[in-house]
């Protein structure tokens, strides 16, 4: 377990600063539990029908029940210090890490003025549309955002960060730029899942952005990110084609529409690195008919040598004013990697209950 | 066939809300002139100021009091747990606060009496000269 610095400055102004500040205490849970109905797994590596439904942290279901790889809890502490100050922290633990809570945000953010404010800290990256809300299920329609789209080993960043809002004419335009850094001393992912050495994965001159434009029922988002990637495997620098470091640029476009109970969710997305490009999207439709919504959602990755995609069909309930139940069946076809497969074709159905507090 | 059932009665229950006026009140000094799509700007926190450039405190009914739900469909056009979710994507990433929540008409009122700069909305029946109504729904 990484703890940064700041995290714990923060942690600890926290405590002392409660006398005086107006704390904030939020939190979201969800509870899932799903199993493999039918899969191919791997054989070579001795891997039984697997369905990998979240590749950063290596969360995957089995022949067998299992309540561990989706579920888990968040607790959100936020301090406003007055003037424009706000510090927060949030503790994730999840299923997969066995529940272990960390620190995945920690952050200190000053409001500029009514428009910009700057944030300075530990936070999520975020790439993908769902990439900074990952966790917080309750917040989108699927059990989980699609594997094949959220694959990227690193996650968090420390850094900055500049967000703004205004408002053109009936558009609200809003988005953010950060830059920063991550150092993953042992990555699940590289480490455990696509390999069996203990991988560190750099992600150092990040600087990105994100655009959105949102109007009733449009949502545009417009993300872009460069990064340089080192790597240690077993303690020894990797290199590419000579060179110890190389370069990754990652840029999607998200349209969602949300128009007379009508739900239509996309994003596309490519990562180049190496020269070869990644390609990554997500095509979901949903129809509220009251408290439920069904869905249809098709993901897909693609890139010259790693392929596969997922089909999935489900329906979201929200039963309660905080908490939702939702019911999904994922059908996975995995053309692997270089030949060799991620974790085989699957079919498996999940189920659980979202909450926020 | 209980499993119709269960689905059933929830669409019932959610189509059966009650449906009283809400009224959007503001402090009876503040001359901010505000339609529905601004209202809305302000309970989303896509704005924070009204259209005479000062700032706004928008003040929420609590979810067990009726206008909330009356609010929420009529003026953001959204569920309450659809408001629910779209807050939770904002207050988790940093991105923004909801407003706050009191208990009761009467508490709204008396919060927006007393602050220049707040806007909250109660059941229309509620409405008296301690405070400006701003718009009817």
């Amino acid at each position: 377990m990484k703890t940064s610095l700041i995290a714990a400055a923060l942690a600890a102004s926290m405590v002392s600063g409660s006398v005086y500040a107006d704390v904030d205490i939020s939190g979201f849970a969800s509870v899932v539990g799903g199993k493999v109905i039918s899969g191919e797994g791997v054989p070579e590596f001795g891997l039984e029908p697997t369905f990998l439904a979240n590749y950063p942290i290596v969360g995957f279901y089995e022949e067998d029940w299992s309540f561990k790889p989706d579920s888990k809890y968040g607790l959100q502490i936020s301090a406003d210090l007055t003037e424009g100050l706000t510090a927060t922290a949030q503790v994730v633990g999840r299923g997969a890490d066995d529940f272990n809570a960390e620190f995945e945000w920690a952050y200190l953010s000053y409001t500029l003025n009514e428009h910009w404010t700057l944030q300075a800290g530990k936070k999520r990256l975020p790439l993908y549309y769902y990439s900074d809300f990952f966790d917080v299920s309750y917040a989108y329609l699927w059990i989980r955002p699609a594997a094949d789209n959220y694959t990227w080993q690193i996650f968090n960043y420390n850094g900055v960060n500049a967000q703004f809002n205004y408002q053109v004419n009936d558009w609200t335009v809003s988005g953010n730029i950060y830059t920063g850094r991550e150092d993953d001393t042992e990555n699940k992912l590289l480490s455990e899942f696509f390999g069996s050495q203990p991988i560190r994965e750099i992600w150092k001159n990040i600087v990105g952005g994100v655009l959105s434009l949102n109007r009733d029922w449009l949502d545009l988002r417009f993300t872009y990110m460069t990064y340089q990637n080192e790597r240690y495997r077993n303690g020894v620098k990797v290199t590419w084609d000579g060179d110890d470091s190389r370069r990754g640029k990652f840029a999607g476009l998200s349209a969602n529409i949300d128009y007379n109970n009508w739900l239509v969710l996309t994003e596309f997305n490519r990562l180049t690195l190496d020269g070869g490009d990644f390609d990554t999207y997500l095509l979901s439709a949903g129809y509220r008919v009251g408290q439920w919504t069904p869905f249809v959602s098709f993901a897909d990755f693609d890139s010259e040598s790693e392929m596969h995609s997922t089909s999935s069909i489900g329906a979201r309930w929200d039963f309660h004013s905080s908490a939702a139940f939702k019911v999904q069946y994922d059908d996975v076809t995995d053309d692997g990697i270089n030949g060799q497969m991620v974790a085989g074709d699957s079919k498996a159905i999940t189920f659980g209950i979202d909450l926020v507090f | 066939m209980n499993w119709l059932k269960f689905v059933a009665i929830p669409l019932v229950l959610s189509a059966t809300a009650a449906s009283a006026e809400v009224a959007v009140v503001v402090h009876p000094s503040n001359a901010a002139s505000l339609d529905q799509a601004e209202i809305s700007r302000l309970f989303t926190g896509r704005g924070s100021a009204f259209n005479n450039g000062s700032k706004a405190t928008p003040l929420n009914l609590a979810e067990s009091a009726p206008a909330r739900a009356e609010f929420d469909t009529k003026v953001l056009g959204k569920s309450s747990s659809q408001m629910k979710a779209y807050w939770s994507k904002l207050v988790f990433t940093g991105k923004g606060t909801p407003p706050k929540e009191l208990a009761t008409d009467a508490d709204v009122k008396a919060a927006v009496a007393a602050d220049p700069g707040a806007i909250g909305y109660i059941d229309a029946a509620a409405v008296d000269a301690t405070v400006k109504v701003v718009g009817k729904f």
